[in-house]
């Protein structure tokens, strides 16, 4: 290898030059920053970030193809200033993944410098707008002319280039909204995160029922002297089924009957009764090395106290299940006629004009007597273009792993 | 169930480490190789029946806490020293591998789980089982790419040229690099699904994040002609990023309202 010493600046730059840009450009964005008092950017909407978008497309291209030959444009283009990219942005990322991304006082560093908000601060917006202008710079080489064998580097580059700069974009005409509902009524006005300000949305929702399943309860050896759950011997969350066993040290219990769903009755028995307002009843026979004996124990509501076994300074407790499902029957109308029912349930959005409802959670206190669920309706115009880059990425992707074996083949 | 996990691991690691001496010694006895290679894949196997038999115990992917990925490994990672073998005639990787593969199980042995069978409703999707498994065979074939780099410094270190070597570090790396993203994508389809938004910087999203950049900037410098050499301790180093994608984020100040923090049972 040649080794030839290259005076800082004197043409064509390297990783030195590129470093320092970079470096400068981080530092830059964190005093913008600083000078705006630790607000990040606003994104505009539609269709002005779409105008933005597609002008800052045409001068990347037009850029790159016009002047390809230029010792500057063909650094701004090259890997070195993109892996130094990579690198700040990876820089940026390591520390919106170490600080906790959380509202903090305003006046604190890390506000005033965006640390607690890194991926909407203007070094972030900085880097990746540079990244942006490198990526596509040097997508313009290879688009023009085009040849098939660049067909992976254009699929992977372009796809991550729409793929990023249409998340980025398309975050200013993102609208999420949690629209809360009780069963029997109708809402439309829907809140977001960090704001107790209701908004209207387009259309409204209606709550037929809300239901929710729960894995079987689970029987727990309570000690109150050290306030701790004991793990019984074979180290399993002991599901209550009838004929269930566990066993802790010199304590055996054995479920003789289990009733999903009951209440208790006249003589203290429980008896089965509707699901509505059953809870969890289980009669068991408790060993230990002096005595046996049998006790219903149950899980209590929000209604019933709970039924412990007590035994040697201990409780057998059952508590309930977590959460299987959990699915709201609604109804969903316009102004304009249109409407839908649909069950929404966890990963089971439901689309309606353009927007996607998703079942998002309800009144955990009430558990699976809740009235309440909690629906949050999403609209993002731009996912079909982001969307397009992930499956560009991915083609990109297959084409990379198979040139990659077929080259070894070359090379061997 | 715990027995049958110990029983499981103990069969897996006896294998190997059989597998392994037999291999060893199959450089003076030929006749010996073939034993060698069935015990040591015998050990795979043992590991992936007991994977599709906890599997079905459980009624539900074992792919929920720490200790069951560690699972997946302890199956998958041998079987890439195979590949590479078999692939490259490089012998020594198969050891690495089975002896993490090893590692993995004994700290399953260590501290042994609870054996818990729900799913919360989240994970009860289409999407999991690629999404996981994607990424646990790109964190296979990264940690074989790491283990790799990491031969090939000791041997630049002792003035010892290794072209194949290194060839196989950055092959493993790209295939690696390929699934990573992939599980990256899967990801981000499954939330839009489950979640509402493709992408939300979740902590274990920004370290998958990281992770994919730093492999990203790996094989830019490959394609820059940056020196290979040099370039393996980047690759031996990479895999520390994983490292705390995988379990490091969870300590994490960021994660406490993670979705991605494994159970700690």
């Amino acid at each position: 290898m040649v080794v030839v010493r290259r005076r800082w600046f004197q043409t064509p730059w390297e990783f030195k030059e590129s470093f320092f840009f970079t470096s400068v450009a981080v530092i830059a964005g964190f005093f913008i920053q600083f000078a705006a008092a630790g607000s990040g950017i606003a994104i505009p909407h539609l269709p002005f970030n779409a105008i933005a978008l597609s002008l800052l497309a045409i001068i990347v291209l037009s850029t790159g193809l016009a002047f390809r030959n230029t010792p500057a444009v063909k650094w701004l283009g090259g890997i070195p200033l993109g892996l130094c990219l990579i690198v700040a942005i990876a820089f940026l990322s390591l520390i919106g993944g170490v600080v906790p991304q959380q509202a903090v006082a305003k006046s604190s560093l890390p506000a005033m410098l965006g640390l607690n908000q890194i991926f909407s601060s203007w070094p972030f917006a900085v880097t990746v707008l540079l990244f942006l202008a490198n990526l596509g710079i040097s997508l313009s080489w290879k688009l023009v002319p085009f040849k098939l064998q660049n067909l992976q580097f254009i699929l992977f580059h372009a796809g991550f280039w729409i793929a990023l700069s249409c998340a980025i974009v398309g975050s200013g005409d993102l609208q999420r909204l949690v629209v809360p509902i009780n069963v029997g009524k109708a809402n439309n006005l829907g809140y977001t995160m960090d704001s107790d300000t209701p908004q209207q949305v387009p259309f409204s929702i209606f709550l037929h029922d809300f239901s929710l399943e729960e894995y079987p309860p689970q029987l727990l050896l309570y000690d109150p002297h050290n306030d701790k759950l004991l793990m019984n011997k074979s180290q399993a969350i002991m599901e209550v089924h009838k004929g269930t066993t566990a066993t802790w040290q010199g304590i055996e219990v054995l479920v003789l009957d289990y009733l999903p769903y009951a209440l208790p009755g006249k003589d203290g028995i429980p008896q089965p009764s509707a699901r509505a307002t059953g809870i969890p009843f289980a009669k068991v026979r408790i060993n230990t090395s002096s005595t046996q004996r049998e006790a219903w124990i149950s899980t209590g509501s929000p209604l019933l106290k709970p039924d412990a076994a007590q035994l040697d300074g201990f409780y057998l407790i059952m508590v309930p299940g977590t959460p299987k499902s959990f699915r709201s029957a609604v109804t969903v109308q316009d102004e304009k006629g249109h409407e839908t029912m649909a069950n929404l349930e966890v990963n089971h959005p439901v689309s309606f004009m353009g927007w996607k409802l998703y079942q998002m959670g309800y009144d955990e206190k009430a558990g699976r007597w809740s009235k309440l669920s909690l629906i949050e309706v999403i609209h993002d115009p731009w996912l079909p273009a982001v969307y397009l880059g992930f499956f560009m990425i991915m083609a990109g992707n297959i084409l990379f792993f198979w040139n990659g074996i077929k080259r070894k083949e070359a090379v061997k | 169930m715990i027995m049958n996990f110990n029983t499981a691991a103990e069969l897996a690691i006896v294998c190997w480490t059989i597998g392994s001496l037999l291999s060893l010694l199959a450089s003076r006895t030929p006749a010996l190789k073939l034993p060698a290679f069935l015990l040591s894949i015998a050990g795979s196997l043992v590991m992936a029946g007991f994977i599709v038999f906890y599997w079905s115990a459980l009624d539900r992917p074992p792919l929920r806490t720490l200790g069951e990925t560690r699972l997946w490994y302890a199956a998958l990672i041998p079987l890439v020293g195979f590949l590479v073998e078999y692939r490259w005639k490089i012998g020594w990787l198969k050891y690495y591998c089975m002896a993490l593969a090893t590692f993995f199980l004994s700290i399953n042995m260590l501290h042994p789980e609870v054996f818990d069978k729900t799913l919360m409703p989240a994970l009860q999707s289409p999407w999991f089982v690629p999404h996981v498994v994607v990424y646990l065979v790109g964190y296979v074939l990264l940690a074989a790419s790491s283990v790799t780099a990491l031969h090939n410094v000791y041997l630049q270190l002792r003035k010892k040229g290794n072209k194949t070597g290194e060839s196989v570090s950055h092959f493993l790396a790209l295939l690696g690099f390929v699934f990573l993203s992939f599980g990256l994508i899967f990801g981000a389809l499954w939330a839009k699904e489950a979640w509402g938004h493709y992408w939300t910087w979740d902590p274990k999203e920004t370290w998958a994040f990281l992770s994919w950049l730093a492999y990203l900037g790996y094989l830019h410098a490959f394609r820059y002609k940056i020196d290979q050499s040099k370039l393996q301790w980047y690759l031996a180093l990479a895999f520390v990023v994983l490292l705390v994608c995988w379990f490091g984020v969870n300590y994490l100040p960021s994660a406490q309202n993670s979705v991605h923090t494994y159970t700690q049972s």
